[in-house]
């Protein structure tokens, strides 16, 4: 079986990606992901997703490989590759990273590149930070004044959604996004994943331990383990798979049985 | 037995401890030192290449300078006091009062002034940056602003530098005041000591240099701290502990950092 997620003319490509913080976190993936496509990262905790995640717009720097987004690499590309690829990129964090002294309009704003915002009126730049509340579900006139501290978890999440796509990004990374919330919040915010990336029309990698919401939402599927790719392929495939570590994401029995004979914890 | 002889050839494995721990610690202070360096010089480029926003800066002033003030002036309140009256009882009958003036006016401005403030400005707001900081960088604040395209330190450390480097001169001269008021009241009250003959000893052994040694220490403690409190924010790892380990550190490396300035003036500046 090949692990490789290896393709040309990908929207994201990670190349042979090592990292290790005292310990090897990430041993040498390679994987890509092609425009406008799904994409679902799943793995055990503690396995290096997320730090995968951060390696795209360089907020984890990794000890060897390389990453390349739209075909510029991140790390060779120099310091205006880098910036062009952090406006092309969104990133939405587990726990929505939102700024505590500033409003959720501010917040929201933020998410604005720059040089766009000095270009944009006033009340253009309202009508962009209202547009993407709406598109994450929440009444800008409720909410644009409060402070993080006064939104629930589920709202929060949203605001950092709406941060993510207020620059109109292409590509939108996802870590965790459901992580900590209720059923419904999270039946919520997968629906909204799947809207947005219809909507906005984005290529999208999402990091989660939801599985079935995974499997059902994303074109194809990867799993790490060890810092290494164990599975890259179809969601149905990922569901039929033989492999014992993969059966224990998609099993509860498996996963019971999995503990007693694999190293997983 | 084992215990015995292990202490036996301790001997050894402490000089070996020891050269691990000088090794450890030097290279620490180096760490910190090229990553200070490399802060202070990419807030430079920042200022030069005017990046910072005149709102951020404004909002640190609010912060860092005017919210000090009561704090400061409390503090220098009683420095002045405590100057009077030491002096006083130390001067005792002996060495004529007048010269009461100058020990509260050159104690007040060449020492306690600069040094005293900083250290309240380190507990104040020091500790605060630090603190602000950690908890970004621990809740992924830090790496949401690099993900939009922000760069930290224009952002976050160059307003808080340059809002304590204006602040701070400002600071210090509002404390020797209050500590040379205050000192003389007591001189008065405590001694009989009267404002003339006070203000008479102050000017025998004034130098208009004093002043500017003060502002001057003021200032380069006012870019001290906050860089410090930024560098140790910037670089927390781990969670509340994290952030609680870096705050004490910071406060620690400040008021060290403070004193090692302040013993480096006088030679550097007074002879």
């Amino acid at each position: 079986m090949s692990v490789s997620g290896n393709g040309s003319g990908a929207a994201i490509e990670y190349r042979n990606v090592f990292k290790a913080f005292d310990v090897p976190v990430l041993s040498g993936v390679t994987l890509s992901v092609q425009p406008g496509e799904m994409f679902a990262l799943f793995g055990p905790s503690g396995t290096g997703k997320s730090v995968l995640l951060k390696t795209t717009i360089a907020l984890v720097t990794p000890d060897r490989g390389d990453v390349t987004v739209g075909g510029e690499s991140v790390y060779f590309g120099g310091r205006d590759a880098l910036d062009r690829i952090r406006r092309m990129v969104g990133f939405v964090f587990q726990y929505a990273a939102l700024f505590d002294s500033l409003t959720v309009f501010e917040n929201v704003e933020i998410g604005i590149p720059e040089a766009s915002l000095n270009q944009m009126r006033a009340n253009e730049v309202a009508h962009r930070v209202s547009e993407s509340l709406e598109l994450v579900n929440l009444d800008p006139s409720q909410v644009l004044r409060k402070l993080p501290s006064e939104l629930s978890g589920g709202m929060k999440k949203r605001v950092g959604i709406a941060r993510a796509i207020a620059g109109r990004p292409e590509i939108l990374l996802w870590d965790e996004p459901t992580t900590g919330l209720d059923p419904v919040n999270t039946a919520a915010i997968e629906r909204l994943i799947t809207q947005l990336s219809d909507e906005l029309r984005v290529t999208s990698l999402l990091v989660t331990h939801d599985i079935e919401g995974g499997l059902e939402m994303c074109d194809r599927v990867a799993m790490l383990e060890g810092g290494r790719l164990r599975f890259c392929g179809l969601p149905e495939d990922f569901r039929a798979s033989k492999d014992p570590v993969v059966n224990a994401f998609t099993d509860r029995k498996a996963a019971i049985a999995a503990l007693d004979t694999l190293e997983i914890s | 037995m084992s215990r015995q002889s292990s202490s036996v050839f301790a001997p050894s494995g402490f000089v070996g401890r020891f050269f691990v721990a000088v090794e450890r610690w030097s290279s620490s202070v180096a760490e910190h030192a090229g990553q200070l360096g490399q802060l202070a010089w990419n807030i430079g480029v920042a200022c030069v290449r005017l990046r910072v926003a005149r709102r951020d800066i404004v909002r640190q002033l609010n912060i860092i300078g005017i919210q000090s003030i009561m704090i400061v002036l409390i503090a220098a309140a009683l420095i002045g006091v405590v100057t009077s009256q030491q002096g006083g009882y130390q001067m005792q009958s002996q060495i004529p009062l007048y010269v009461m003036g100058s020990v509260v006016v050159e104690s007040v401005v060449l020492e306690m002034g600069p040094v005293l403030t900083a250290i309240v400005i380190v507990g104040r707001v020091g500790a605060r940056i630090t603190a602000e900081l950690g908890t970004m960088k621990v809740s992924e604040q830090v790496d949401a602003l690099v993900s939009v395209g922000r760069d930290p330190v224009e952002v976050l450390a160059a307003p808080r530098v340059l809002a304590m480097i204006v602040s701070m001169p400002l600071l210090v001269a509002m404390a020797n005041l209050t500590g040379i008021t205050t000192g003389m009241l007591s001189a008065q009250l405590t001694l009989g000591l009267g404002q003339e003959t006070f203000f008479y000893g102050a000017r025998l052994f004034w130098h208009s240099y004093d002043l500017l040694y003060s502002l001057m220490k003021a200032l380069v403690f006012g870019a001290a701290i906050p860089l410090i409190a930024v560098h140790m924010g910037l670089r927390t790892r781990g969670g509340a502990e994290g952030v609680g380990r870096s705050t004490t550190h910071a406060v620690v490396f400040m008021t060290l950092t403070i004193l090692v300035i302040d013993a480096m003036f006088p030679p550097l500046f007074l002879n």
